[in-house]
C-alpha cells in the first residue's frame, strides 16, 4: 500500500510540474490566503511579545491615580484637561486611610538633558519618584542600588540611570556607579543602573530614562503640575476592593458629592491588557476574514483545475483501472495532486511572509513562529483535501470501459 | 475444471426507453491453454463479451466464474457481484489485456508502462524494474525501454502492451483486435508473438473480424445478435 501511495505521489508531482503555469495561477489564491493568515498571525504574535514586555514595566498590583485615564476618546480630552491636579499629599493620605494599600508614592516626569564629559543626551525621561517607589516599580536594578528614604528626605543629589543612558553616555565605562553626571547642568551622583527593559511597541526605548528622588527634584527643579500617585496593593488584598477603596478615599479628599462624577482616573495594567485584547481581536477578525475569503477563492480555483485535470486524463484513469488500480489509488493520485498544489502555494505564501516580516521588522514588531508555519501548512493541506476530494472521487468512480474510450 | 465458465449470460443496456440486449444468453466454457478467437459483425456483442470476461463490466444476468473465482453468481432471483475493488484485483492478477489502440500511458517510458500492473499488485520497486526489464527483453524491446510510446512504432507499442499483459503472469490473455491499428507485416509479427505465448502454455482469447487472424486459433467462435451461433474446434 505504501508502495502504491509513493507511486501516486510521484505521479501527482509530475502532473503538477507538467502544467507549471496553470498550477501557479491556481496557487495564487492559496498564496494570498496563507500570506494573510501568516501576516495576521505574525502581527498578533509581535503585538503580544511587545505588550508582554511593556506590561512587565508596570507593576501588576499597582494602581496609578492620575488626572487622565490611559485610554480615552478625543472628545473627552478637554474635560479631563480641566480636572483638578493630583496633589502630593494624596499619597500619604490614601496610605493612611486605606486598609489595602501597602506603599504609596508620588511621581512626576520631566524631559532633561544628561551629560557626562563631552557626551550628552537630550530628551531623557527623568522620573522623579518618592522613596516608596523602590517597593512599587517593577524595574530591576542591574548594578548599584536604588535611593533610600533618607536620601529622598534629605534632598540627596543621587540618580539611577537606565541602560540606554549608560550606553549613550558611558560607552567605554564598565560600571558608571559612583561617577557624577549633569542633569540640566546640575551634578548628580550615579548610585545605580537599571536592567534593560526593551521597547514599547518595539519602537520606543523605555531605557532612555533616569530616576531621582521626588523631594530632591522639587528642591532643585521646582514643583510640577503633573503628578501621579502609584499605589501598591497589599499582597493579600482583593484588587477590586482596593480599587473601590482608593476611589472613595480620593472622592473624599476631593470633597465630591455622591452625584458628582469622578474627576480623576485610577489606571492599572489590566486596562492596558483589555485594550490590547481589543486590538488583537480586531486584527484577528479582519485577518481571518481576508484569509478565509482568499482561501475559499483559492480552494475553488484548485477544485476547478482538478476537474479539468480529471477530464484531461480520463483515458489514463481508464487504463489504470483496467490494469488493476483500485478506487483509492486513483483517488489518492488526484487528492495528492490537489494537496501538492495547495501546499506549494502555502509554502510560497510563507516564503513571502518571511521576506515581508524581514522588511517590516525594521519599522514595526513582527515575529513568525514555528507554530504559525505549521498552522499555515496544515491549513494548506486542509484546503487541498477539501477542494480535491470531489474531483478525486469523481475520477475514482469512472467506468473503465467508458474512460478508455474517452478522447 | 474449466478456466472460464459463463452460464446464460445477459448484458442489457437501457438506452432511453429501449432495452438493448448486447448479450442475449451466452454459454461458454474455456479450458486452460486454449487459443480461442471470437468473430462476428459489429454489434454482435463480441466486445461486450470481452469486457465481461475481462471483468471490466459485469453481466446483467447469468453467472461467471474465472479460475474458480465467482465474479457474478445468480440463483433464485438473487445475484451477487464482485465489487469494484475486487474486480480491480482480478483484472490485475488474472487478466492480461492487449487493446487495439495499445492503451499505453503516453507520458511514461515503455519500462514504466510495463511496471504499472506490478505497482498495483504491490510489488517492491526493485523487483518490479527487474521483472519489467525481463518482460521487455522477451518481446525484443531491450533497447527501447526508456522510450516513450510516441517514440515507438505501432508494432513496438503493441509489443510493449504484450509485455505489460504478461507481467503479472495472468490466467488469461485477452486481445481485442490486437492488429487493428497495424500494417500486415507487423500484424503478422504480433500474431506470431501471440502464437508463441500460446505455445508457452498461456490461455488466449482474441477478438477479431479478420478471418486469417481468427484462423490461427484452435477454436473459433462466431457471434451474432448477442449469441454464439457457431463454435468450431480444430482437431
Amino acid at each position: 500500500m505504501f508502495n502504491q501511495l509513493y507511486e501516486s505521489l510521484i505521479i501527482s508531482f509530475k502532473a503538477v510540474f507538467q502544467n507549471k503555469g496553470r498550477a501557479f495561477l491556481t496557487m495564487l489564491g492559496i498564496i494570498i490566503g496563507i500570506l494573510s493568515v501568516s501576516l495576521m498571525g505574525t502581527a498578533i504574535n509581535g503585538i503580544d511579545n511587545v505588550f508582554n514586555e511593556t506590561l512587565g514595566m508596570f507593576g501588576k498590583d499597582v494602581l496609578y491615580l492620575q488626572q487622565f485615564p490611559w485610554f480615552m476618546g478625543n472628545a473627552e480630552w478637554w474635560e479631563f484637561r480641566n480636572r483638578p491636579r493630583i496633589e502630593e499629599e494624596y499619597a500619604a493620605k490614601i496610605l493612611e486611610r486605606s486598609s489595602t494599600i501597602s506603599y504609596a508614592s508620588v511621581e512626576t516626569n520631566r524631559r532633561v538633558t544628561l551629560s557626562y564629559g563631552d557626551k550628552s543626551s537630550e530628551g531623557v525621561d527623568l522620573k522623579c519618584a518618592g522613596w516608596q517607589s523602590a517597593y512599587i516599580d517593577a524595574a530591576r536594578i542591574e548594578a548599584g542600588r536604588y535611593f533610600s528614604q533618607s536620601e529622598d528626605e534629605h534632598l540627596a543629589r543621587v540618580i539611577v540611570i537606565g541602560s540606554e543612558v549608560k550606553r549613550l553616555l558611558f560607552p567605554n565605562v564598565e560600571d558608571p556607579v559612583g561617577l557624577d553626571i549633569k542633569v540640566n547642568g546640575l551634578s548628580f551622583r550615579i548610585i545605580g543602573v537599571f536592567a534593560e527593559q526593551g521597547k514599547v511597541f518595539g519602537m520606543f526605548s523605555v531605557d532612555n530614562m533616569a530616576v531621582i528622588p521626588y523631594q530632591t527634584s522639587k528642591a532643585v527643579f521646582g514643583r510640577s503640575w503633573w503628578l501621579s500617585v502609584s499605589l501598591k496593593i497589599h499582597d493579600n488584598a482583593n484588587k477590586g476592593y482596593a480599587l473601590d477603596e482608593v476611589r472613595y478615599i480620593t472622592r473624599g479628599l476631593r470633597g465630591l458629592r455622591p452625584t458628582d462624577p469622578d474627576n480623576f482616573a485610577i489606571n492599572q495594567q489590566e486596562a492596558m491588557e483589555d485594550e490590547l485584547k481589543r486590538i488583537k481581536s480586531a486584527i484577528g477578525f479582519v485577518g481571518i476574514g481576508i484569509a478565509a475569503l482568499s482561501l475559499l477563492v483559492g480552494g475553488i480555483g484548485i477544485m476547478n483545475i482538478m476537474f479539468v485535470s480529471v477530464k484531461e486524463r480520463t483515458q489514463e484513469i481508464g487504463i489504470r483501472k483496467a490494469l488493476g488500480a483500485k478506487r483509492w489509488v486513483i483517488m489518492a493520485q488526484f487528492l495528492l495532486e490537489a494537496v501538492i498544489i495547495a501546499v506549494i502555494g502555502g509554502s510560497i505564501g510563507l516564503l513571502l511572509t518571511t521576506l515581508l516580516v524581514g522588511v517590516v521588522k525594521k519599522f514595526f514588531v513582527a515575529s513568525l513562529s514555528l507554530e504559525l508555519v505549521l498552522i499555515a501548512l496544515l491549513v494548506s493541506v486542509a484546503v487541498g483535501i477539501v477542494s480535491g476530494i470531489v474531483p478525486a472521487n469523481q475520477a475514482s468512480r469512472q467506468d473503465p470501459i467508458e474512460a478508455m474510450r474517452y478522447e | 475444471m474449466s478456466l472460464l465458465k459463463l452460464k446464460n449470460i445477459y448484458r442489457i443496456y437501457r438506452i432511453g426507453q429501449v432495452d438493448v440486449r448486447a448479450l442475449n444468453g451466452v454459454d461458454l466454457l474455456v479450458e486452460k491453454n486454449e487459443y480461442l478467437s471470437v468473430m462476428g459483425p459489429s454489434g454482435s456483442g463480441k466486445s461486450t463479451l470481452m469486457n465481461i470476461i475481462g471483468c471490466l463490466d459485469t453481466p446483467t444476468r447469468g453467472s461467471y466464474e474465472l479460475d474458480g473465482i465467482s465474479i457474478h453468481k445468480e440463483n433464485h432471483e438473487k445475484s451477487e457481484t464482485a465489487n469494484d475493488d475486487q474486480l480491480a484485483y482480478i483484472r490485475n492478477r488474472k487478466i492480461g489485456f492487449i487493446f487495439q489502440t495499445f492503451n499505453l500511458l503516453p507520458r511514461m517510458t515503455a519500462l514504466h508502462n510495463v511496471e504499472l500492473p506490478l505497482i498495483y499488485a504491490g510489488v517492491p520497486r526493485h523487483e518490479r524494474i527487474e521483472r519489467a526489464k525481463l518482460a521487455l527483453e522477451n518481446v525484443q524491446l531491450a533497447d527501447r525501454m526508456y522510450h516513450k510510446p510516441n517514440e515507438l512504432s505501432g508494432g513496438q507499442r503493441q509489443r510493449v502492451a504484450v509485455a505489460r499483459a504478461l507481467i503479472n503472469e495472468p490466467s488469461i490473455i485477452l486481445a481485442d483486435e490486437p492488429t487493428g491499428n497495424l500494417d500486415s507485416k507487423t500484424s503478422n509479427d504480433i500474431m506470431e508473438l501471440i502464437g508463441e505465448l500460446h505455445r508457452q502454455g498461456n490461455t488466449i482469447i482474441v477478438v477479431t473480424h479478420e478471418a486469417d487472424i481468427a484462423a490461427r486459433a484452435n477454436r473459433v467462435i462466431h457471434m451474432l445478435d448477442g449469441k454464439i451461433n457457431e463454435d468450431n474446434k480444430k482437431k
